[in-house]
């Protein structure tokens, strides 16, 4: 028996308005690949991955998660087992506590008064408590979420992926906003988990040189279009000059 | 000259024009009218303090306050309902939301179009002078004014931790859970607590259909003409409405820390 891929896009299009975001792109991901996603903005990162997110849908073309089509999954939670998201630190609920907050991702789990309860009492407390101890934060169990720093923050959600825990990880612009101990911190921890639970990564990135430093394999992006798709070494610096300098000549049109 | 300005000049000319309608004669107050607006500030630093007007302010204030509480309570319970129903956060688009919209929102305007006052008419007339006629007219109106409030309130809060939560596999009452409640509750609060301030007021209002309270005595007061009664309860009036303000400034701090 063959497994099956993690990620399969046939001929996928998406348009908005006027501007085309994707054309007619087309990718084979295989189960465990660290893949970084770069491309200059606009090139189609952002589309892309919601797309594989299945939080916006494509015009055209075919989506296989894992063997099954996109429409073909019949509840958020069966998604919800293969793919998880994680973005800005804005994604977290800054008026909760950062227990319940890593406890949302065994929500899709959890009937309405077990999460009711779990406010009060919280449940499962004891895979949130080893979570967060996986990511160095085991001491701001009890602390409300706002009151921590945005490294801090995006950390708290990497724990609620990894009680999510999901077979794939889709990081969009996970370091946009931070500085650069702090990126190259969050880039080692987001991997190094990645590996740890055998997901398959895909994170889209500004700097190509974290992009060469964490990950396997780079795909670029280019008005939609994948620019190259290869391992990391064969990226040179002649094709990410072109890559970044087409946009440059775009511009002065 | 722009517009606005021709605008401000036509208004000051009608406003001048409009006061060669009034006649500037003794008419204008009625006779004795200057002498009892200075009887009536005088009392205002002569409140009657006597032991028997203390004690009846006292009980007709926790009569007040009492209507105003149990009132609130009702209404925050109908609007914490019909607001979460009202705001269409529970349903997915299309029928579900234009229903949430037409029935909710137009149950709310519905309470809240009638004023607590025509309410406890109609619910006096209905079921004699008791203190639920009060609490009843009290609750629905303020739970329509309450619920449309906090429908929108739900419906102003940031998208993109929703988005996380539902893309992690949590349903629409997991969500309402673990973000919109949490996010707007200090909101809801704080405007629940300044509705409570006004709920007060009016309940000292209400008793003016013969409900008792401090409205109540304020009436028989000054239909006696004893000035320094009414402000007696005027101040006890004063107080509460400011006991309140202090307290819901003290659960504001610490929600919002």
């Amino acid at each position: 028996m063959t497994v099956n891929k993690m990620f399969v896009l046939k001929n996928i299009s998406k348009t908005y308005g006027e501007m085309r975001a994707l054309s007619s792109l087309s990718l084979i991901v295989e189960k465990g690949e660290m893949i970084a996603l770069i491309g200059p903005s606009g090139a189609g990162k952002t589309t892309l991955l919601n797309i594989l997110a299945n939080t916006i849908l494509p015009d055209s073309g075919e989506v296989i998660v894992d063997g099954i089509t996109l429409h073909a999954y019949k509840s958020t939670k069966q998604f919800a087992d293969k793919v998880g998201m994680i973005r800005q630190q804005f994604d977290l609920v800054g008026h909760l506590k950062v227990i319940h907050n890593v406890l949302a991702g065994r929500l899709k789990d959890w009937g309405f008064f077990k999460a009711l309860l779990s406010l009060i009492i919280p449940q499962d407390s004891k895979i949130a408590e080893s979570a967060l101890e996986k990511v160095g934060l085991k001491d701001k169990l009890y602390e409300r979420t706002s009151s921590l720093s945005g490294g801090e923050q995006q950390r708290v959600a990497m724990a609620r992926l990894l009680v999510q825990n999901p077979q794939a990880v889709l990081a969009d612009e996970p370091v946009a906003s931070l500085d650069p101990v702090r990126a190259k911190d969050i880039l080692y921890m987001l991997t190094k988990l990645a590996s740890e639970e055998q997901q398959t990564l895909i994170a889209s990135l500004h700097s190509v040189e974290y992009a060469r430093k964490y990950f396997k394999r780079i795909i670029a992006l280019q008005a939609g279009r994948v620019y190259f798709d290869l391992p990391v070494e064969k990226v040179t610096e002649e094709l990410l000059s072109s890559l970044y300098s087409l946009e440059e000549e775009k511009q002065h049109e | 000259m722009n517009k606005r300005s021709y605008l401000s000049t036509i208004l000051i000319i009608v406003f001048l024009f409009s006061l060669t309608s009034i006649q500037w004669n003794k008419e204008l107050f009625h006779s004795g009218g200057g002498e009892t607006l200075l009887q009536i500030i005088k009392s205002l630093f002569q409140p009657d303090l006597s032991i028997s007007t203390l004690l009846l302010a006292l009980k007709s204030a926790w009569i007040t306050l009492a209507y105003a509480v149990t009132g609130i309570s009702l209404a925050l319970l109908i609007a914490f309902i019909l607001g979460i129903l009202a705001s269409g956060v529970l349903f997915n688009s299309g029928f579900g939301r234009w229903l949430s919209f037409g029935v909710f929102r137009g149950t709310l305007s519905f309470m809240r179009a009638i004023h607590e006052l025509v309410w406890a008419w109609l619910f006096v007339a209905a079921i004699g002078l008791s203190p639920f006629a009060a609490i009843f007219a009290l609750a629905i109106a303020y739970g329509g004014a309450l619920g449309r409030v906090f429908a929108d309130i739900l419906n102003d809060v940031p998208q993109e931790p929703l988005n996380a939560l539902k893309s992690s596999g949590a349903s629409k009452l997991h969500i309402l859970l673990y973000a919109y409640l949490p996010m707007t509750a200090s909101n809801m609060l704080s405007y629940t607590m300044y509705r409570f301030e006004c709920a007060i007021r009016s309940s000292a209002i209400m008793s003016f259909v013969g409900l008792g309270g401090l409205g109540y005595q304020i009436q028989l007061s000054l239909s006696e003409l004893r000035y320094h009664e009414v402000w007696t309860f005027m101040f006890f009036l004063i107080v509460l409405v400011s006991a309140v303000d202090l307290w819901s400034n003290m659960l504001r701090k610490r929600l919002i820390l």
